[in-house]
């Protein structure tokens, strides 16, 4: 695995990790480089341990690795948090650094704070010329350094912050060599992007019009992005008080006539509980964007998991129909997301785009958003300026289970949306035939909505001695371990439900499957069982919050092959 | 148009001599005062026996869930600015369970009229205290009588920024189908607080006890929100009337431009995705 060299920068909270990290990957980017960026930190502000970790090479990296080639040190807490080998560089001030002792690596010491003093700079600059010692390390132009720090900062802090990472990138220039420059292919000017960028993007280009939730990690970005869209792009954003009202009140709004969606994590799908089967029953659309973090309750906030999927799928009481798709790439968090728009129209449906936190967080290298389709609002009744009072049979079937949407002010349209069950009109019933009926009529929704839902793709070699089965975002960490063993293939399933179960049946028949999910309990491998009858025996699980890293993998693969 | 114009049709399951009765007529009657056509009114019901108001009112309905009466119209109101938003809910439903989106909804000067059916009793449920309730009176959840203090609608909406603010009495529909329709030609926040009585469930609190005690709000300067809250505290008499009324405050639609742009289209993505390269 060497041709993926792995840079990563650590320090508290409030040492500006988050936003040096990301950028340096730009400047890699912009070098030629294929970039993955992973970012790792606790629930604080200040204080703890933060890092962002940059794979880079000359073909696309998507996942992270375990090894560290070059590190940025911080503080002493870094020396307590990382493993190092004795290849690895580590970039720090050594002279304020005193857990650095016994450490294998090659220290590169350059006297971080003693610039910033000698410049009268504030003590977050010593990022600045950490980046410019690990510039000159890498080889790396300079001037695509100064670039990036110009674009990232306001116009007089960026300049100062250039004059600083200049004085780190001579500092290390005069006293050490080049210690890496693996031959970039110079790829493509290219998105470096999130899942939560991509996934909002997709929801902007699909012409959302509103948008509420309240905030939590690792759902919180799509919250700020899309606010930030609201003046030019004609979108209403809301931060309510709670995810009750932030899902309530997308339910009204698109009952008025928006195309709406909420995003949140777990703990705040919790509360959408209600508000979900509103939806289901009143057969107003609305897209769920859920950002899996490890649970229950607060578990870990800043952390990924992938153990939401069953509660997804069941969330609510009573029955009825809902679409989940698990993007497992930035591309399919953007079409995925124009797709559910259109799909919660089409079919008067909930529809869910499951996140995790590392695919919510993480950058990856896109070098363009895939092709959508048209906005399509699904059937509407264009009015009776005759009957301009009359009520109308909303929730009749016109098509596939579908009735016909009404945007309220329409003339001769008048109808009840009803969290009760209730007549064609919407209003309040529980006669048996009615409600056998309507039951009937939303769930004839099913067969359409299925044939409209991505199926499960396999990735790698037909002949591999092992199939992985996955979904969502493990699809990037397993082509990301497929560069480095061929002892495997997987299957990838970019939506849960509702899916053709016959045509999944023959996809995983005659194989030696094993499930990889980011959870304790195997839930994908349960649903794969409850609807083909397929028990995949084999299992590589993760649960510690981590994503699975390349090395894990690969020694996975090639054990479990043999 | 006519009271009679918002007839649905669909006979009513309210109790005989329930004060929702006399609610429905003055809604009916202040809608087509103001002259609100069916199809530009969304009404927006909780659950209960207030919910039910939503099949007897012609208009584009929203039957929502317990206590969240407020986000759901809130919705509506953002999203479609050329409809009237008219909401019924309980005291349980608003005052209780709601009251956390009862207040955020004030504090934001929402552009709807709010009627809370204010019975102090869970009636729906067969006769639970709602958190109006006044402290000592037994009901089914509270044998040994109600300890905990009940809670002031009206000094809450006043405080909140809710910028219409009334109480009105199913016992005297003339006014309050005056309040209503002073609450749906108010731009903003109004809520109107309406003493009705549970006549099956509702112990104590019947037309009599009401009767009693209220008292028309006279000689008072609705402008004024000191002496509005000041009124609502007033502990032997039960004032009704318009306590409080705030002109000039900008509604909640008005604090964002965006709606009018809202549409849903495809739109070039172009611009946002060259930032991230």
């Amino acid at each position: 695995m060497s041709s993926v060299y792995v840079w990563k920068i650590g320090g508290p909270a409030g040492f500006g990790i988050m936003t040096t990290g990301p950028m340096f990957a730009k400047v890699l980017k912009a070098s030629g480089y294929h970039v993955h960026g992973y970012p790792e930190y606790p629930s604080l502000i200040r204080g703890g341990y933060n890092c962002y970790q940059i794979a880079f090479g000359d073909t696309e990296v998507t996942a992270p690795y375990k090894k560290i080639d070059m590190y940025v040190a911080l503080s002493d807490e870094c020396f307590n948090r990382e493993m190092f080998e004795e290849g690895t560089y580590v970039i720090g001030d050594f002279a304020n650094l005193k857990n650095a002792g016994d450490i294998k690596a090659k220290k590169i010491d350059v006297p971080l704070m003693d610039i910033v003093k000698e410049m009268d700079g504030p003590d977050i600059m010593r990022n600045s010329v950490a980046l410019g010692a690990a510039a000159a390390l890498l080889g790396l132009d300079f001037a695509l350094l100064e670039k990036n720090l110009m674009a990232a900062y306001k116009e007089k802090v960026a300049k100062i912050n250039v004059d600083a990472a200049k004085k780190g990138y001579e500092s290390v220039k005069e006293r050490y060599s080049v210690v890496c420059k693996p031959s970039p292919d110079k790829c493509a000017p290219a998105l470096y992007v999130t899942g939560n960028e991509a996934t909002s993007i997709g929801a902007v280009a699909g012409g959302l019009t509103f948008f509420s939730t309240y905030p939590m990690t690792p759902a919180s970005s799509i919250l700020h992005y899309l606010a930030k869209c609201t003046r030019e792009h004609g979108l209403v954003v809301k931060h309510t008080e709670d995810e009750i009202s932030g899902i309530n009140m997308a339910v009204g709004a698109s009952f008025a006539g928006a195309r709406a969606m909420t995003g949140t994590a777990g703990g705040g799908f919790s509360l959408m509980n209600e508000g979900l089967g509103l939806a289901a029953i009143t057969e107003v659309p609305i897209v769920l964007a859920v950002s899996q973090r490890p649970g229950p309750a607060t578990g870990m906030a800043t952390w990924t998991e992938q153990g939401d999927l069953k509660y997804i799928i069941n969330a609510s009481q009573g029955e009825f129909i809902r679409a989940v798709y698990s993007p497992g790439s930035v591309e399919e968090c953007y079409k995925f997301t124009f797709d559910a728009l259109n799909l919660a129209d089409k079919y008067h449906i909930p529809v869910f785009v499951l996140l995790d936190k590392f695919l919510s967080e993480s950058h990856f290298m896109a070098e363009k958003m895939p092709e959508t389709g048209e906005v399509n609002r699904g059937y509407i009744f264009e009015g009776n300026e005759e009957e301009p009072m009359a009520y109308f049979n909303r929730f009749t079937e016109k098509k596939d289970g579908v009735g016909v949407r009404v945007i309220p002010g329409t003339k001769g349209g008048l109808y009840i949306a009803s969290s009760n069950e209730h007549t064609d009109e919407g209003f309040v019933s529980d006669k048996a035939d009615v409600r056998k009926s309507q039951v009937e009529r939303r769930f004839r929704k099913l067969k359409p909505l299925t044939d409209d839902m991505p199926h499960p793709e396999l990735f790698g070699k037909k002949d591999a001695p092992l199939t992985f089965v996955c979904f969502g975002s493990v699809k990037m960490m397993l082509l990301e371990a497929m560069k480095h063993t061929d002892k495997f293939n997987f299957i990838h399933f970019p939506a849960v439900i509702p899916l053709n179960w016959d045509k999944v049946k023959k996809m995983l028949e005659g194989r030696n499957l094993c499930v990889m999910e980011n959870n304790y309990t195997a839930q994908l491998r349960g649903i794969i069982a409850e609807n083909t009858g397929i028990i995949i025996e084999k299992t590589f699980l993760k649960y510690d919050g981590r994503p699975f890293f390349n090395e894990e993998i690969v020694s996975f693969a090639e054990e479990a092959a043999k | 148009m006519k009271a009679l114009d918002y007839n649905t049709g669909q006979k009513p399951v309210w109790c005989p001599g329930c004060g929702n009765f006399a609610i429905w007529n003055s809604i009916k009657k202040a809608l087509a005062e103001a002259g609100v056509e069916p199809h530009r009114l969304a009404l927006v019901s909780g659950i209960g026996c207030s919910g039910k108001m939503i099949n007897h009112v012609r208009a584009y309905g929203f039957h929502g869930l317990h206590g969240r009466t407020m986000p759901v119209a809130t919705g509506i109101r953002l999203a479609n600015p050329d409809m009237k938003v008219l909401v019924n809910g309980g005291d349980g439903d608003g005052y209780g369970m709601g009251v956390g989106h009862f207040v955020h909804s004030m504090r934001r000067n929402v552009d709807l009229t709010y009627i809370v059916h204010n019975n102090k009793v869970y009636g729906l449920t067969t006769g639970q205290a709602s958190p109006t309730n006044d402290v000592g009176s037994p009901s089914k959840s509270t044998p040994f009588g109600v300890v905990d203090e009940p809670l002031n609608p009206i000094a809450i909406a006043i405080d909140a920024g809710a910028t219409y603010v009334a109480r009105g009495f199913s016992g005297d529909s003339e006014q309050l189908a005056e309040l209503i329709l002073g609450g749906l030609n108010h731009n903003g926040f109004a809520l109107i607080d309406v003493f009705q009585p549970c006549v099956t469930f509702g112990g104590k609190y019947q037309y009599e006890y009401y009767q009693e005690r209220v008292v028309k709000i006279e000689n008072h300067d609705v402008t004024d929100a000191d002496a509005a809250l000041k009124l609502s505290k007033t502990k032997d008499k039960l004032p009704i009337g318009l306590f409080y009324k705030a002109e000039g405050h900008p509604s909640y639609n008005e604090m964002h431009p965006e709606i009018e742009k809202a549409q849903v289209r495809k739109r070039d993505v172009t611009a946002l995705l060259e930032e991230l390269v």
